[in-house]
């Protein structure tokens, strides 16, 4: 049987993109459908426009500690619509350029929606086409719990495209997303509240990570209210009311209320029943949060029907573009390049974009000790005022972790909190990902005067 | 025979200091001369400072992205004077620091130079003290063409002490330190021009770096002219000329010129002749692969042996001397791999061979990933700063030699990368590096994909 592509890939975002393009360079015929801009959560409502907010949000800091480097700076006004407006063109140049790589790539892209008819038929723009094999890419989206007045809240959607720079923004979650944004609006000159269900934010993420950047926030003006939930929302003249309920029973006062509490892959509506492609409950802990769906599939990222794949959010195994776009080109040579591979989920740093940023790779100290023993980890840390702030008397603190295996000497993990924590953690990544040893590090000379050089000199 | 001390260190600079408390903390008796401040060039006219200026500079450039994300024009001023009070007031508490800590390590600072009289003893301070293994770590001092006038320019060490900012700088020496000047002076808003014997700025490093870096320079309207040399100075109404010759003759107007030709190890005068030391080119102390001199008890480490005159590098050697000699762990240092920062903006850091380093040893069998792309913050910001990133491979296996940036974090990339490049790590082994997104370190994981 012939159809009418080798390929068809649902959703133009990381995974889809990455996936559709190396397909194509092996010479198969492929489409892709997109309904909304093409680029996904990370170019349209996520990483990129993110990123740049946060760079936006760095320069009242920069103008204050400019006072201890000898500068009298002026009180600067945000032009709020300049900044979303510049942000969003920005946005769509990116969305076209993804086009004209699709288009260079030589893959056809449908803008309609996708739905799946059987397992090598899918509807797109009211007409049929058939597929040998499909890829679904279509992401998740952030999830709303069921409380009272939750309509007047907004999610990270919502944003990128706020009208007007809130006063006061109240964010539900402990999450990056809330912290990063909760960080973004600080710095933008908002008074921001950020409400956690437990005592400290970032879940998951090292001890040393969570309590660093929590203490940097709450130095930076933003106050954290723990222990803590939404009971119900409404609306009055003076903004949005929020009723609590745990440690703190007051109510606020807010006018947007932004709810990070989590994203859901976007199983509904793909017809995944007509292809039998099965989807995993895995429940979200906690009051009012329901139940979400993942695709399942194996390490080569197979459905339960052998033609169809799934890379990406929707797969709901570790949420982030790099990680889309592996699983989309291990997917792509494994079944179009000859190449048969498994994308592998260790090792894989991340960074929150909070102020301070953070970033992390490799075992937690609690994951070690778990594994190893409290006998068998070594913990080597370095807490230190950069020099940069030597001058501007802001208490600031850069620190820098790494868990030792302390029978092989093997670094399992390492964290940072602090300027470039990024930068930094992605080079250190790769030392950790091929086994490097602390004696490894310690041989290795410094740059002096850099922050990195910290990690090649701890005792 | 009895010494004084097991130790006498000379120069309490980033070499002399980690080689004096590594031993200190072998429990051997130390002592450490210096007769200008703790902390050497590094803290006091060097890498310290020049970094706070370096951030000083940041305020201006950016002031004016600030702009591009919708903060609107404000004035600014910059006082000079108030600036380089509070960089020197954080150098004294540098200095406050080191010092107790060579109290705590318990080791003897002298304030005093130090001379040989013979193999084993020093005259400090009009006596005569003697030691059992003496290490030299008297640093480098800059180098002044002898040219007519040339009292009238000054080098990096007064840079650190300008009464006022001059209107227009003129740079002798287009190597690190003249063009880190060039980066924050322009900054501040002076013209600046650089001047230098090759074609181009950054001798020696890789030439895309030094590409990349001097197009940066040269969009922030940094002048620079290549091929020619100094010829003099002159003085005349209020301005300093001076005639530079090579391809052309030119005068150059200025305010003040800065020399930043090279350095030259601070060997004279330490009596080394007394003591049977040899120097080698340039006056540098001749050592072998364990830092000894040519003297089986006499050790030298840092700039003064010309080596490679970096920090980290004198730190190194100073603890790797101390292990050797006190510890009783046999320690050289590999220079193979040892990364190097540019504070200009741009940016820009290296580690390993540069490809042409490269091309003389393995020839046909090296090949280079170069790519060149403008970051993330560049591309809402008017001036769309870009940034380039190199790495050189050899063979089929495609092992990293080398790998150079130019842009925003490079120092600290670089640095970071620096660990798994020791390891001899291939460009495979990058490609299955999974990225932070979005960074500008991830690029290095992502040549040739798409």
């Amino acid at each position: 049987m012939t159809y009418d592509y080798d390929l068809f890939v649902i959703g133009a975002g990381s995974g889809g993109l990455a996936a559709s393009k190396r397909a194509a360079s092996y010479g198969a015929k492929v489409a892709i459908a997109e309904d909304d801009l093409v680029g996904g959560t990370c170019v349209i409502r996520g990483c990129i426009p993110k990123k740049l907010m946060v760079y936006g949000s760095h320069f009242p800091a920069w103008f204050h500690d400019a006072a201890g480097y000898g500068w009298k700076v002026g009180e600067a006004e945000l032009d709020w619509e300049y900044l979303m407006t510049t942000i969003d063109q920005e946005v769509r140049r990116l969305s076209q350029l993804h086009i004209n790589f699709l288009n260079k790539a030589g893959v056809e892209l449908i803008k309609s929606r996708a739905t799946l008819l059987d397992p090598h038929t899918v509807e797109v723009d009211g007409r049929k086409v058939t597929a040998d094999k499909i890829l679904i890419a279509v992401g998740g989206r952030p999830f709303k719990p069921d409380i009272p007045g939750m309509e007047y809240a907004v999610t990270s959607n919502e944003m990128f495209h706020l009208k007007t720079q809130p006063k006061h923004i109240v964010i539900i979650g402990s999450g990056y997303i809330g912290t990063e944004f909760a960080c973004i609006m600080r710095g933008l000159g908002c008074e921001v509240t950020q409400l956690i269900r437990k005592a400290l934010i970032l879940t998951g993420f090292d001890e040393d990570i969570r309590t660093e950047v929590q203490e940097g926030m709450t130095n930076h003006g933003i106050r954290f209210i723990q222990n803590t939930e939404v009971k119900g929302t409404e609306r009055l003249p003076e903004g949005l009311k929020l009723t609590l309920s745990g440690e703190l029973e007051e109510t606020i006062i807010a006018d947007v209320f932004l709810m990070a509490t989590g994203r859901i892959p976007n199983v509904e509506g793909l017809g995944l029943e007509n292809a039998g492609v099965d989807v995993v409950p895995s429940s979200m802990e906690g009051h009012g949060y329901g139940t979400m769906n993942a695709i399942t599939v194996n390490e080569y990222s197979q459905s339960s029907q052998p033609n169809i794949f799934a890379v990406g959010d929707v797969t709901d195994r570790m949420n982030l573009t790099p990680v889309a776009i592996g699983e989309g080109r291990a997917f792509a040579d494994s079944e179009f390049g000859n190449n048969r591979r498994v994308f592998s989920h260790e090792t894989v740093p991340t960074a929150i974009f909070s102020t301070p940023e953070a970033a992390t790779v490799g075992l937690t100290e609690a994951e070690a000790r778990e594994k190893l023993g409290d006998d068998g980890v070594k913990i080597y840390r370095t807490r230190f005022r950069p020099l940069f702030h030597s001058l501007t008397g802001a208490s600031d603190k850069t620190m820098m972790k790494l868990v030792v295996d302390s029978n092989t000497d093997k670094v399992l993990g390492a964290h940072m909190v602090g300027e470039s924590a990024a930068e930094i953690i992605q080079g250190v990544a790769i030392a950790v990902k091929m086994g490097a040893t602390k004696k490894d590090f310690d041989a290795t000379v410094g740059v002096h005067p850099s922050a990195a050089e910290e990690f090649v000199t701890m005792r | 025979m009895t010494f004084d001390y097991d130790l006498f260190v000379i120069g309490a600079g980033p070499g002399g200091l980690a080689a004096a408390k590594k031993a200190a903390s072998y429990g051997v008796r130390v002592a450490i001369a210096e007769q200008e401040a703790i902390g050497g060039t590094c803290v006091n006219r060097g890498c310290v400072p020049k970094k706070l200026i370096v951030h000083a500079a940041d305020v201006a450039l950016q002031n004016q992205m600030a702009y591009s994300y919708g903060w609107s024009d404000c004035r600014t001023a910059f006082d000079w004077t108030k600036f380089i009070k509070s960089v020197h007031k954080h150098i004294e508490s540098i200095h406050r620091s080191s010092s107790q800590q060579l109290q705590k390590a318990g080791i003897e600072l002298i304030r005093s130079q130090a001379t040989f009289t013979d193999t084993h003893t020093l005259e400090v301070d009009g006596r005569k003290v003697t030691a059992d293994k003496i290490l030299i770590a008297v640093g480098a001092k800059p180098i002044l063409p002898k040219i007519p006038g040339i009292e009238f320019a000054i080098t990096s060490r007064e840079m650190f002490h300008l009464p006022y900012l001059p209107k227009r700088l003129a740079i002798l020496g287009g190597g690190y330190v003249g063009v880190e000047f060039s980066s924050m002076m322009n900054a501040f808003g002076c013209e600046v021009t650089i001047i230098d014997q090759d074609e181009m700025i950054l001798s020696g490093f890789d030439d895309d770096l030094r590409h990349g870096v001097q197009e940066g320079l040269t969009r922030r309207k940094i002048r620079f002219i290549g091929n020619r040399t100094a010829k003099e100075i002159k003085y005349s109404e209020e301005s300093l000329l001076l005639t530079i010759t090579g391809d052309s003759q030119n005068i150059i107007t200025a305010d003040t010129i800065l020399i930043a030709t090279g350095r030259a190890p601070n060997t004279e005068n330490l009596g080394l002749e007394k003591a049977g030391v040899e120097l080698g080119e340039k006056g540098a102390v001749k050592v072998d692969e364990y830092n000894r001199t040519t003297q089986e008890n006499i050790f030298a480490i840092g700039d003064c042996t010309n080596r490679l005159p970096l920090t980290p590098v004198a730190r190194s050697e100073g603890a790797a001397f101390a292990n050797t000699v006190f510890g009783k762990k046999q320690q050289k240092l590999n220079y193979d791999y040892v990364p190097s920062a540019v504070f200009a903006r741009p940016e820009a850091a290296s580690v390993g061979m540069t490809e042409a380093k490269a091309r003389e040893k393995f020839g046909e069998s090296v090949k280079c990933y170069r790519d060149r792309f403008q970051p993330l913050f560049s591309q809402m910001t008017k001036e769309g700063e870009q940034a380039t990133i190199k790495l050189v491979v050899e063979g089929e296996s495609e092992r990293i030699l080398g790998a150079h940036m130019v842009g925003e974090h490079a120092a600290d990339i670089i640095q970071s990368l620096t660990v798994a490049i020791r390891k001899g790590i291939t460009k495979k082994d990058l490609d299955e590096t999974i990225g932070i997104h979005p960074t500008t370190a991830e690029e290095f994981y992502l040549f040739g994909s798409q």
